[in-house]
């Protein structure tokens, strides 16, 4: 790799959008070019910066109420009126041919069956490959909801803990009090994942403990409850509304997180809670 | 079979976007630099995405919003004459050097806040536009180039364009 190539690819591989191979190939021109390690050094420095000096512009309070009642306007606008709309048609030839349009063409009614069994097969090339996807995990899909109605509603109404400390030595004693097992708090500051403070949370039938972390100016909801022996698999990712989630058990616990951070934040945040777990 | 938006569909659209306002919010306010016109686009922007709401079918809702949001910041930039929705002529960017100022300096002052978001400030519409959707929302290159709609291979080479202007303002403010 010259060293063209390197400036060229360093800003996918500080942001780590590169694939293996690449990574690996300017990792290895780092370590033998000097001039391109200096580089690479200032621009993840002045990368890092960026991210912590500028200002994250939050909505100021009102912009929400001033939203809200925009949409019901709207609403209240539209209803007597009663505009139906046009939905886009997957397939216009069938549904908006009008009697009066039908073409004197001999193939003419044979195309719309020809179209009509088209349609039927795609349907049922759709539900062939989605009926898996719906049926199996049915149950971590239901859960899911959960889990993320869970996190918007901490979120939202101003109650995303119970005990607010940074201090995993209050976290956990408020917790254990609570529940009828002992969730391992551990704060994850050094690691750019501070500790909030935790909560009390329903989910899957039972009371589970919900910590809270920050990554920026992200919250990420870590659910916790005791796993059945047994029940260790493999993580399990799923995105859905522009939340990630993602599942993990270890030999004593459940773990969901739930956050609108990347699903590459996510995946550091649970190697980085792991390694900081006390070894048993 | 037709769709309208009805009252339980606000219910639905403002639990699923609601909770990307700062996002949007955010975005808008980098976009615009003016708090006022930041809000008046966001609030115009979840109209047009309620308006479209029939047309989103799960997925990611923040990408989602976010595309509207920036889509009515650049009507508004437009409409107000606003000439740096791109960069045209000051587009060679010198990765490699400032000369003068050496990159111990620029290190030094990479902590100074007001100095970067002055700096950022200047930057044309789509620079400022792809540094907070990376840095501040944290979006993968996916997403971004969702939002940005550009090629996702182009999403590199523009954040490597961005972030080399940026540093050549600031290198231009420390020298000053």
């Amino acid at each position: 790799m010259t060293c063209d190539e390197a400036i060229k690819l360093m800003d996918g591989y500080l942001d780590g959008e590169l694939d293996p191979i690449a990574n690996q190939t300017i990792e290895q021109h780092l370590r033998e070019c000097q001039k391109c390690d200096e580089a690479y050094k200032t621009h993840s420095a002045l990368i890092r910066s960026i991210g912590k000096a500028t200002p994250y512009y939050k909505a100021p309070s009102g912009l929400r109420e001033r939203i809200q009642a925009s949409l019901r306007e709207e609403i209240a606008e539209r209803s007597p009126r009663s505009v139906s709309r046009n939905i886009p048609s997957l397939f216009p030839s069938l549904f908006q041919s009008k009697p009066s349009e039908r073409r004197a063409v001999p193939f003419g009614t044979q195309w719309s069956w020809l179209a009509l069994a088209a349609a039927i097969v795609l349907a049922a090339i759709i539900a062939f490959n989605l009926a898996p996807r719906l049926q199996r995990p049915g149950a971590d899909q239901f859960l899911a909801t959960q889990l993320i109605a869970s996190h918007v509603r901490s979120l939202m109404a101003n109650h995303l803990t119970d005990v607010a400390s940074s201090d995993q030595h209050t976290v956990k004693p408020w917790l254990d009090a609570k529940l009828d097992f002992a969730p391992v708090v551990v704060d994850l500051s050094s690691e750019g994942f501070p500790l909030v403070g935790g909560r009390l949370d329903y989910l899957d039938n039972r009371p589970v403990a919900a910590l809270v972390y920050q990554r920026r100016k992200h919250f990420i909801n870590l659910f916790v409850w005791p796993a059945e022996s047994g029940s260790a698999g493999a993580d399990k990712r799923i995105t859905r509304q522009g939340y990630q989630l993602l599942h993990w058990v270890d030999s004593d616990f459940n773990y969901w997180a739930v956050s609108d951070v990347s699903d590459n934040d996510l995946q550091a945040f649970k190697q980085v809670f792991e390694k900081q777990l006390p070894r048993r | 079979m037709t769709q309208r938006p009805e009252q339980e569909d606000v219910g639905s659209f403002e639990e699923v976007m609601l909770p990307h306002l700062d996002a949007a919010h955010n975005l808008a306010r980098w976009l615009l630099r003016n708090e006022q016109d930041a809000q008046d686009v966001v609030q115009e922007a979840y109209l047009r995405a309620f308006k479209s709401f029939a047309g989103f079918h799960g997925g990611n809702g923040r990408a989602w919003l976010l595309t509207i949001v920036r889509n009515t910041s650049y009507t508004l930039l437009k409409k107000n004459r606003a000439v740096d929705l791109t960069t045209t002529f000051d587009e060679e960017i010198h990765v490699a050097g400032h000369e003068s100022v050496s990159p111990a300096t620029i290190l030094e002052h990479s902590e100074d806040a007001e100095l970067i978001k002055e700096a950022m400030d200047e930057l044309p519409a789509e620079f400022r536009e792809i540094l907070a959707l990376r840095h501040q929302e944290g979006l993968s290159y996916k997403e971004i180039a969702e939002i940005a709609q550009i090629p996702p291979g182009t999403v590199m080479s523009r954040l490597a364009r961005a972030r080399a202007k940026l540093k050549e303002y600031l290198a231009a403010r420390m020298s000053k």
